[in-house]
């Protein structure tokens, strides 16, 4: 913790100016993290009239991380009315468990859309963490009511200790310590770090801290073979070991978790050039990784995925982002995701970068 | 500490930024103030509760309730309630999420009617939407009258209203959303219609209920009603439906109940109503669909409207009142099931009465009801009702039957069948039972470790003189319930019956001062008097064997037979005998002495080996290969007074082996005669050709060995064999009464009419009771053949 600037600096910052801007006047003034223009091509890409994220690198479905993601964005490209109808398709379709969690998928092709209710604890903290950006953007006690009730819901049944450490189970049936032999079963990539103090004010525990606390603890335990990188899923049955019955990997859902740590405001030096370290391909590439092997699974190209280790880059030592990452020509719902996350960020904090 | 501090300046501005407030934990009374619409009566729908939790905030599992009745505050009974006539509500807008402002709209004056929505779906030709329209503002406002010409209806020169109403037609919802902010962000002076707001919130709660619904997410549609009273009209029948369906999957069933009466009492679509009452059926009560029920409209010519779906609900009221036998129904509903299983095909029905009457322990009336069951169709259910009945009316044999080839289907029926066995057993005086009866009995009771039945075969044993076989019955139950004293007695009894002292003694040992009987065994007793004259007969038909001066016909395998004729016949040879009174259903007259925990049975094994005496005869187990061919043979003799034949037959084996001349012959025919009397008869026939034999020995063991292959075959319903052995056995020895009776028998099941009345004739000319019987049987059976 050595460089560590207040964690909550970020969040509360982009709050603030929301609190600063006041009531209902949002729509004036405040600077936009996301581009309009991009913003525009994101939607035409990937946003259903039904106000659904459509993840088409996944045969189209949709999914309550994408529907958290796209709440963030529309608040980040300040679209209230577009948050308006992301929030419309989210509650209806996806808002219906029986404890106030999402269902994590949703599948334009399957009848009924909704197979499996199961949740996916980082969809719902995106939710949350989204409706109460929105909420208190736009003076929207709705919006932070919702919220409210997801991150209680969060806290009581997704978040558990387990060896001393508290934990952010991936979802609430399958993963826990009594559902399978190697359980309990986390994601590294599921603790959205900046969302975590916002969950504190929606539903105040001090298990909040210690969840983002334990998670980069655990998350600098998770040197795994050869590259010494964390894997998706991860089993802490005894010591961190990648979980059975996933594909040992450091995969596409790792490949988020540099992002979230610098958007929490993490400048850890180690942390930060450690995993961006591990996964430089070529100048031009990063990769998904076989944690036994080390080799590279899929070489990732996209500027979504390959503007994340410049972004370290950028948070550590100042580094101007390339040009070619800084285009936003949306291909696919994930890395265009990410690729809006990581510019809204360098463009608020970093803009010495651009 | 400065990383503290940091932290605390933030979380106050985020909570700042979040609830525009300073202090964080002002937070529920800002995000949640009190009152507000939620509170406000609803005459016209039910009024629904708050979303709240204890402390007052909604919680994840909000302890929601919906009021299908109203508020105090109106005090309108709800049966009062209906669509048509209901008060007009202040225009419930839906609530909380509702953050557009209401601070412009006029909610305290009177509201004017928006009619928009009409001239639209009028437009469209949406006819089902502008009654419902037109139905809605009707109950919103009572005054109001509906334009003759909806078309008419003056565009308010809003364009982009049209468009914002012909979304909401569409289902467009969050587009709908979307167009609103749109335009609100665009025009800042410019409000939403709160019609088309409240339409709105009430659409998409209605998907996202129906969404809930199908994921079975029960607390979900629950909260969603209690927030949408506007749902809980007879025009969303089937949103009542959804809810009712919610209430009574999460256990609150009066609840559902209150969700369907809602739609009997006030909504009036025939076939809604009946589908109410159907599904209502699917998850309510009996006592509960009486009520429901009590809001039936007759129609025009006196009928009820549900009549159409009485037989279903009669079928239904029954299964659910045999699951309790202390329910009661009204007897209508009994009788409606009655006659349609009368009229009617359906082995279902049958059941369904078959087992009314049967927990109502009317056994004579259920037996009817699963015979006619399996006609239709013989299954586990109505085999074990059939059975239940059976042996309520004491005809364990029947019941035995019924039941043994659907044993394995349940626990239930696995418990029916050994309580058919045990009883079975249990008769007295002891039926006869075929031996392949006999064996597959045995064989479930071991499969099932039964040791009331295992008990049973003890003393059926013993009844039948065979000490021998009765230990190890006695034993067998022991060994599953060591602490059963009616097994222990009848051990100690068939012990002492084999002059088994060490083993008597050891079982006293055990069982000292637990039990009286088992104690005072030595002294003379009835029991042990009967017991010992019972042994003394000696010679005794053994148990798998039927000795032909007492062979019994299984006569039930004889499809006509009449049902109570069933029962085996009274054995003359053993209802002459002195049969001892043993304690055939075993309940312990003395159990209240039991107390310490039962020994092993390895400590009966030691106690006795300790307690063993040099013993004479042949009781001690000794091998007869060791002994010379004399010894052997004698020990033979010996062993069959004691009644133990398989030793008896290794005996003579062995004398067989290595003697020679008399000795060698009179082992032939004592090995034959073992064999014979545990019911080997190959062996038996074997033997009898290892020596030559003096004629008259020879010819008894054929006859002995013919009589057995005979009832063998007759057992096993190889009639035309039965014949021939019986023909061939009438060349050396002139037929008995009893297997004159087999024969006919025999000639009935194979419909040789003529024959068998012959043959039963000239059997009744002795008095024969089973000859007349099967005078009479064939008369019937020839009847229901012509």
């Amino acid at each position: 913790m050595m460089f560590s600037r207040p964690l909550f600096a970020c969040a509360a910052v982009l709050l603030a100016t929301a609190m600063l801007l006041g009531g209902g006047l949002v729509n004036t003034a405040r600077a936009a993290g996301v581009a309009a223009a991009d913003w525009e091509s994101y939607k035409q890409k990937f946003l259903d009239g039904s106000g659904r994220i459509i993840d088409n690198g996944n045969d189209n479905i949709s999914h309550s991380e994408g529907q958290g993601y796209g709440l963030i964005l529309a608040y980040l490209a300040n679209n209230p009315a577009d948050f308006e109808q992301i929030w419309s398709f989210t509650r209806t379709e996806l808002l219906l468990r029986d404890d106030g969690l999402a269902v994590w998928k949703w599948d334009p092709n399957a009848k009924p859309h909704v197979i499996d209710t199961n949740n996916a604890s980082d969809g719902d903290l995106l939710i949350a963490y989204g409706l109460a950006l929105g909420g208190a953007a736009w003076s929207r006690t709705d919006y932070t009511a919702a919220a409210k009730g997801i991150a209680r819901t969060l806290l009581k049944s997704a978040i558990v200790e387990n060896g001393g450490r508290t934990l952010l189970l991936p979802g609430l049936e399958g993963f826990g310590k009594d559902d399978r032999e190697d359980g309990p079963i986390i994601n590294p990539s599921y603790w959205v770090y900046e969302a975590l103090p916002i969950m504190n004010m929606l539903a105040p525990s001090d298990r909040w801290q210690k969840l983002a606390d334990d998670g980069k603890f655990l998350l600098r335990a998770m040197r795994f073979g050869p590259r010494r990188l964390p894997a998706d899923w991860v089993s802490l049955a005894s010591q961190a070991k990648p979980a059975k019955g996933f594909p040992a990997e450091y995969g596409y859902n790792a490949v988020r978790i540099p992002l979230y740590l610098a958007r929490a405001g993490v400048a850890d030096r180690m942390l930060l050039t450690w995993l961006a370290e591990a996964t430089t391909v070529s100048p031009a590439a990063t990769g998904t990784f076989d944690v036994a092997t080390g080799q590279v699974k899929d070489t990732l190209t996209d500027p979504g995925y390959r503007l994340i280790n410049h972004m370290v880059a950028c948070v550590v030592d100042g580094t101007k982002l390339p040009d070619d990452v800084r285009r936003f020509e949306p291909v696919l719902y994930y890395p265009s995701t990410l690729q809006l996350l990581s510019m809204a960020f360098i463009a608020e904090k970093h803009p010495e970068c651009l | 500490m400065r990383k503290v501090l940091a932290t605390a300046v933030a979380v106050i501005a985020v909570a700042a930024a979040v609830y525009g407030l300073n202090d964080p934990y002002a937070v529920r009374d800002h995000v949640f103030p009190s009152g507000g619409a939620a509170e406000q009566a609803a005459p016209k729908l039910m009024v629904m509760g708050r979303v709240r939790g204890p402390d007052g905030l909604p919680v994840a599992q909000p302890s929601v309730d919906l009021q299908f009745e109203h508020t105090s505050s109106t005090g309108a009974p709800p049966m009062q309630l209906s669509q048509a006539d209901a008060a007009p509500a202040t225009s419930a807008p839906v609530q909380a999420q509702s953050s557009q402002p209401v601070s412009g709209t006029p909610q305290n004056t009177p509201p004017q009617v928006d009619e928009s929505a009409l001239r639209y779906f009028a437009a469209r030709n949406d006819q089902a939407r502008l009654q419902a329209e037109i139905s809605r503002l009707r109950a919103l406002y009572p005054d109001w009258t509906p334009p003759t010409d909806p078309l008419a209806v003056p565009q308010n020169g809003d364009p982009q209203l049209e468009n914002l109403w012909r979304l909401y037609a569409d289902g467009r919802f969050a587009e709908l959303r979307k167009a609103i902010a749109d335009r609100r962000a665009a025009e800042a002076s410019w409000q939403p219609p709160s019609d088309l707001i409240e339409r709105l919130e009430v659409a998409e709660a209605r998907a996202r209920l129906v969404n809930a619904s199908d994921l079975k997410q029960y607390q979900t549609v629950v909260e969603i009603g209690s927030q949408t009273p506007a749902l809980l009209t007879c025009s969303e029948v089937d949103i009542l439906w959804r809810i009712a369906e919610a209430f009574a999957e999460t256990d609150r069933d009066v609840r559902a109940k209150d969700a369907y009466n809602y739609v009997l009492k006030n909504c009036t679509d025939p076939q809604e109503r009946l589908a109410t009452v159907q599904k209502a059926s699917a998850v309510l009560d009996y006592a509960a669909m009486q009520d429901l029920l009590s809001s039936e409209h007759r129609n025009e010519d006196g009928s009820g409207e549900f009549d159409g779906i009485r037989d279903d609900l009669s079928r239904r009221f029954v299964a659910e009142a045999n699951e309790d036998p202390k329910m009661r129904i009204t007897d209508a509903y009994v009788s409606r099931v009655e006659k349609l299983a009368e009229d009617g095909s359906l082995a279902s029905d049958a059941l369904l009465v078959g087992w009314y009457r049967l927990r109502r322990e009317d056994t004579g009336a259920a037996e009817k009801w699963f015979r006619m069951a399996r006609e239709r169709e013989d299954s586990a259910s109505a085999s074990q009702g059939l059975a239940l009945c059976l042996i309520a009316k004491k005809s364990p044999q029947e019941a035995e039957d019924v039941m043994y080839r659907w044993r394995d289907d349940s626990d239930d029926a696995k418990n029916t069948y050994m309580a058919a066995t045990a009883n079975l057993l249990a008769i007295l005086p002891p039926p006869v039972l075929a031996e392949p009866v006999l064996q597959r009995i045995a064989a479930e009771v071991i499969k099932a470790k039964d040791e009331a039945s295992a008990q049973q075969f003890g003393w059926y044993a013993r009844n039948f003189n065979q000490p021998q076989t009765a230990a190890r019955w006695f034993e067998t139950a022991l060994s599953w319930k060591p602490d059963d004293e009616p097994s222990a007695y009848g051990l100690v009894l068939s012990r002492n019956q084999l002059n088994d002292q060490a083993g008597v003694a050891a079982v006293q040992r055990q069982w000292q001062g637990r039990s009286v009987r088992i104690a005072n065994l030595g002294e003379t007793t009835q029991e042990t008097l009967s017991a010992q004259q019972f042994a003394q007969q000696g010679g005794q038909p053994p148990m798998q064997q039927y000795p032909v001066q007492q062979q019994s016909y299984p006569v039930q395998q004889y499809a006509g037979q009449p049902v109570n004729n069933i029962q085996p016949m009274q054995q003359q040879p053993v209802a002459a005998r002195p049969v001892p009174v043993l304690p055939l259903n075993a309940p312990a007259p003395i159990a209240q002495t039991y107390a310490a925990p039962v020994r092993t049975a390895a400590n009966v094994v030691n106690t006795s080996s300790r307690g063993a005496r040099p013993q004479r005869g042949c009781s001690t187990t000794v091998d007869p290969d060791g002994l010379a061919p004399g010894a052997a043979l004698s020990r033979g003799w010996c062993l069959m007074e004691l009644n133990r034949p398989i030793e008896a037959a290794d005996a003579f084996g062995a004398a067989l082996k290595r003697g020679t001349g008399q000795v060698r012959e009179d082992a032939a025919y004592g090995q034959s005669l073992a064999y014979l009397r545990v019911g080997l008869t190959d062996n038996a026939a074997v033997s009898a050709t290892q020596a030559p034999l003096a004629r008259k020995r020879a010819s008894e063991l054929q006859v002995a060995i013919l009589s057995n292959r005979a009832t063998a075959a007759f057992d096993a319903g190889r009639y035309r064999d039965a014949l021939l052995f019986l023909d061939q056995r009438a060349q050396l020895e002139t037929e008995r009464v009893d297997l004159m009776v087999m024969r006919g028998y025999a000639y009935l099941n194979m419909k040789r009419y003529g024959d068998a009345m012959q043959i039963f004739e000239a059997a009744a000319q002795t008095g024969n009771r089973e000859a007349l019987r099967g005078l009479a049987d064939t008369r019937a059976a020839r009847n229901n053949d012509y």
